[in-house]
């Protein structure tokens, strides 16, 4: 595809930057359905709304899978926390729909308003998270003479999160495009990378959503409390062991989390906007 | 019981309801806090029993029932299958159960429960419709056998997704090549009939694969998320095979592969082209052979021509306009026009390189001696001549010049004007070619033309660059035949000694006065006629020496040089147009005096010197020669030493 030549770094990052620009500034893009210049109530189409948040919640969610394979590749080999069924996560605590039905049935704002409360939820796990892996990693270049694994995984897990930032604000077709070029050109293969990419989409899926939500609820808000994280004493607890495995943990709630959040908003999308006729 | 006893070989988990339930004490928490410390060693006791989800083939080794694989295909049910163990005739083979915990929210469900379906997966399996199942949720499940657990699992449904494989594989064709050889087709299928796609409820990627038939290897194309794509490029005598699978977006299991679509594609052309490549033994034979032919053909050829063709000949230095040729051949009279024509070549002539190439001895070739000496015509009016003269071969043999004081004085009075005005320079011309042809043995075949004096710029030493080249006859041509013709016809060998002479001025008005060169012995005596110069300077001074040293000259002309070289501007080279020596006049002037007595051997000058300067083009300056002086009467005035007195030095 001719998408391939958007991988080269500077293709998608400039795109990128065009288009959050027009969508911030609701420029008279052609290509990108914006408002016109000086315009008070002028709205992006719910359609391109939902377009582009599904492509960042796509994006991650491979973000987040790619950092806990490789997270699990690089730490928890030899360690074996394979506690994921114990292991509960702190937006357990935020009731969602567990399955299809529950999913269908319930109304719109419920849903997206459930998808801003966890993800404003993970706003500070993430923070801590890239700041832990950064920890982690220079304290892992110390040791490279002892060989540690950890500089390879924290790298791989980085490399996850620079591929989800390319996916914001983009129009359908292009945000596809984008996602092939995502996946065509090599994503960071850096957990620490990853992490911080995960951040910066999290918060711009966030906005995307508060935008979606003032257009579904007609700017109705419901300021519904994030669920709080208090792991925080255990990723900063000396014990290695236990840093990895609150680490662990995060990022394995994480994968899930991103998953439910990609879950949720394919069903909106496909009943808000084309009628359950994906 | 004896079973469980023996079959389990490691250490007995804690039951896992505990763990819950001790989570489920402090609900708002975390579990991971509520634990703390203890979460790693509890896990690492409870790890050991844990098997990875879905992990790979599990060795039955040891005759226990254990769970195989896990999978929902659409997200919204899942079953679990297991392998009977073999019972080595312990007990009933009956009897394994499952048992499946999952978490709520934050808590555990207090208890175990039963496999709901233990039909509908097939046999060994257990099978949990969607009101069993929920998403994200962590589940649990045991196997146990007469009560005892033998395996454990743990994990949540979305991880273990492995759709159905796509269905209603078809293909339509797209074009074919204009060759008729090859084709695109498009492959379309439609998805799993139990994933809910268009509810958006689970994302499906798909891979396709397609081989010809005959071929083992099956290529792959990357993954799609729609349900159709292109298949370019398949041959449309071949017949292909074509199969699909699918996963859940982000995931990383595949599901089956899809049935196998075969494809064979309509033959367009009647005659099937031959696309195989064979080498084109044939034609490189053929080729190979002419190529050497040809090559044996000119390489041994005897004819130039062709070999010229085939391997030309390094090209010789060039002047361009000029034949090289004529430098073989040894015309130098053409050469000597072209590059006379081209004003750009003219400052060549006055390099030190042609000067001293020019220099040569003329011992071995007294046949060239009979052409013509150059100093004849250097010392002819004709210009046009002089042009045309270089090389012996010219028809102006006989021409001699003469080494004579009166030439100085003429041509220095001649200088005295400034410029070369023909009423000038031609009754002193005449009154030097007088003095000069008094030494002259001229012959008639070149009649001096009283041509215009040339221009400063052109003193008419030219110079030819070959070896041979001479110095061309000045614009001083030789003057109308007067008197002084009389004198002139003296035997030739006077003329023809000297083919070589030295300029030892060139006047303003180009003509050219030559040194005294050996022919001086000879020819002296005839001059001895002329007076008012011999008063003027030392006749032996003269007599034997070929150059002038700007001490004699300056007694021979008092005033002129100072004139001459006020006019030129160059205070620093005294009389430039004459020979100067590095030694100072005084110097040389007492030597002078001392060297005067010695007949034949008073003023030994060297034939040929190196010039130190060349003021072009009006003269030149020499440099001193160092050579040894044993005895001070062989010094000359000038420090030059003929070849005479050089050879009366060095026996």
């Amino acid at each position: 595809m001719d998408n391939k030549g958007l991988s080269l770094t500077g293709g998608p990052y400039w795109l990128v930057l065009v288009l959050v620009s027009s969508l911030l500034l609701c420029k008279n893009v052609a290509s990108v359905p914006t408002c016109p210049r000086g315009a008070v109530n002028c709205e992006v189409p719910l359609g391109e709304l939902f377009d582009r948040a599904v492509v960042l919640s796509d994006y991650l969610h491979k973000l987040s899978s790619e950092m806990f394979r490789e997270f699990n590749k690089q730490y928890a080999q030899e360690r074996r926390f394979i506690t994921r069924a114990i292991n509960g996560c702190h937006t357990s605590s935020i009731p969602t729909p567990e399955d299809k039905e529950q999913a269908q049935n319930m109304p719109h704002e419920d849903l997206l308003n459930l998808i801003l409360r966890v993800l404003r939820s993970w706003n500070e796990p993430l923070y801590h998270l890239v700041t832990e892996v950064r920890a982690m990693r220079e304290a892992s270049d110390t040791q490279k003479a002892l060989g540690t694994q950890e500089t390879f995984a924290m790298q791989e897990a980085l490399s996850t999160q620079e591929a989800l930032t390319t996916q914001e604000a983009l129009t359908t077709q292009e945000a596809l495009s984008m996602q092939e070029a995502l996946r065509t050109q090599g994503t960071p293969n850096d957990i620490l990378s990853r992490a911080i990419e995960i951040e910066d989409r999290n918060k711009q899926l966030l906005e995307g959503m508060e935008k979606i939500i003032n257009q579904v609820q007609h700017g109705v808000r419901r300021n519904e409390a994030p669920s709080p994280w208090l792991g925080l004493q255990f990723l900063q607890k000396a014990d290695e062991d236990t840093r990895l495995f609150a680490l662990y943990g995060l990022i394995h709630c994480l994968r899930r989390d991103s998953h439910k959040i990609d879950n949720y908003l394919k069903v909106l999308k496909c009943r808000i906007i084309y009628d359950s006729n994906c | 019981m004896s079973n469980s006893s023996a079959v389990s070989s490691r250490t007995q988990p804690p039951s896992w309801p505990e763990l819950p339930l001790a989570i489920s004490s402090k609900p708002v928490l975390p579990a991971i806090i509520a634990l703390g410390p203890a979460i790693p060693a509890v896990l690492n006791r409870a790890s050991q029993s844990l098997q990875i989800v879905n992990p790979g083939p599990l060795t039955n080794s040891s005759g226990r029932p254990q769970f195989t694989k896990c999978r929902s295909p659409e997200l919204e049910t899942f079953s679990c299958y297991w392998t009977d163990g073999v019972h080595h005739g312990f007990g009933s083979p009956g009897a394994v159960q499952l048992f499946y915990i999952r978490r709520n929210t934050q808590e555990w469900t207090q208890e175990w429960k039963e496999c709901p379906d233990y039909v509908s997966a097939g046999e060994n399996s257990c099978y949990f419709n969607a009101s069993y199942t929920s998403i994200w949720v962590p589940y649990c499940i045991k196997l146990t056998n007469n009560g005892g657990t033998v395996d454990q699992k743990c994990f949540s449904v979305e991880e273990i997704v492995q759709p159905d494989p796509p269905t209603g594989l078809n293909w339509t064709l797209l074009n074919t090549s204009l060759t008729g050889i090859h084709a695109d087709i498009q492959v379309r299928w439609e998805p799993p009939s139990n994933a809910d796609v268009q509810k958006g409820w689970i994302v499906l990627e798909y891979e396709l694969q397609y081989k010809e038939i005959n071929e083992t290897q099956w290529k792959m194309m990357d993954p799609v998320l729609s349900t159709s794509v292109p298949v370019y490029s398949l041959r449309l005598d071949k017949e292909y095979e074509v199969r699909v699978r699918c996963r859940q977006r982000n995931s990383e299991k595949y599901g089956e592969f899809s049935e196998v679509l075969y494809v064979t594609l309509p033959q367009m052309s009647p005659v099937p082209c031959e696309e195989d490549f064979r080498f084109p033994w044939f034609l490189i034979i053929i080729f190979g052979m002419f190529g050497l032919t040809v090559i044996f053909l000119f390489v041994f050829s005897k004819q130039q021509r062709i070999k010229m063709l085939l391997l030309p000949p390094v090209p010789v230095p060039k002047i361009k306009g000029i034949d090289p040729d004529l430098f073989k051949e040894g015309k130098l009279e053409e050469v000597n026009t072209i590059l006379a024509i081209h004003d750009n070549y003219k400052p060549e002539f006055y390099n030190d390189d042609s000067w001293v190439e020019f220099i040569e001895l003329d011992i071995d070739d007294p046949d060239e001696k009979t052409e013509g000496s150059d100093t004849d015509r250097l010392l002819s009016h004709d210009h046009q001549k002089l042009l045309n003269i270089l090389g012996a071969k010219d028809d102006d043999s006989g021409r001699t010049s003469c080494y004579d004081p009166d030439i100085l004085e003429a041509d220095f009075q001649a200088s005295d004007v400034g410029d070369g005005t023909s009423e000038v320079a031609q009754p002193q011309r005449l009154k030097g070619e007088a003095d000069l042809l008094c030494l002259d043995m001229k012959n008639q075949n070149n009649p001096p033309g009283r041509d215009a004096p040339p221009a400063a710029g052109e003193p008419g030493v030219i110079l030819a660059e070959e070896s041979k080249a001479r110095p061309l006859p000045l614009s001083e041509t030789e003057s109308a035949p007067h008197a002084a013709h009389a004198p002139l016809h003296s035997p030739s060998p006077l003329a023809n000694i000297d083919f070589y002479a030295q300029v030892s001025d060139i006047t303003p008005a180009g003509s050219v006065v030559l040194s005294p060169g050996q022919r001086n012995k000879a020819g002296i005596p005839q001059c001895d006629a002329h007076p008012e110069v011999a008063s003027l300077c030392q006749p032996n001074f003269i007599t034997d020496s070929a150059y002038f040293c700007e001490a004699d000259a300056k007694k021979c002309i008092p005033v002129a040089p100072h004139v001459e070289v006020a006019a030129r501007g160059e205070p620093s080279f005294n009389q430039e147009d004459i020979y100067i020596t590095t030694e100072s006049l005084t110097t040389t002037a007492p030597r002078a005096g001392t060297a005067g007595p010695a007949p034949g051997s008073a003023m030994p000058v060297p034939d040929y010197t190196s010039i130190h300067i060349v003021q072009s083009p009006q003269g030149l300056v020499l440099n001193a020669t160092a050579l040894p002086r044993p005895d001070k009467e062989f010094l000359s005035s000038c420090g030059y030493v003929s070849t005479d007195q050089l050879n009366n030095i060095m026996p």
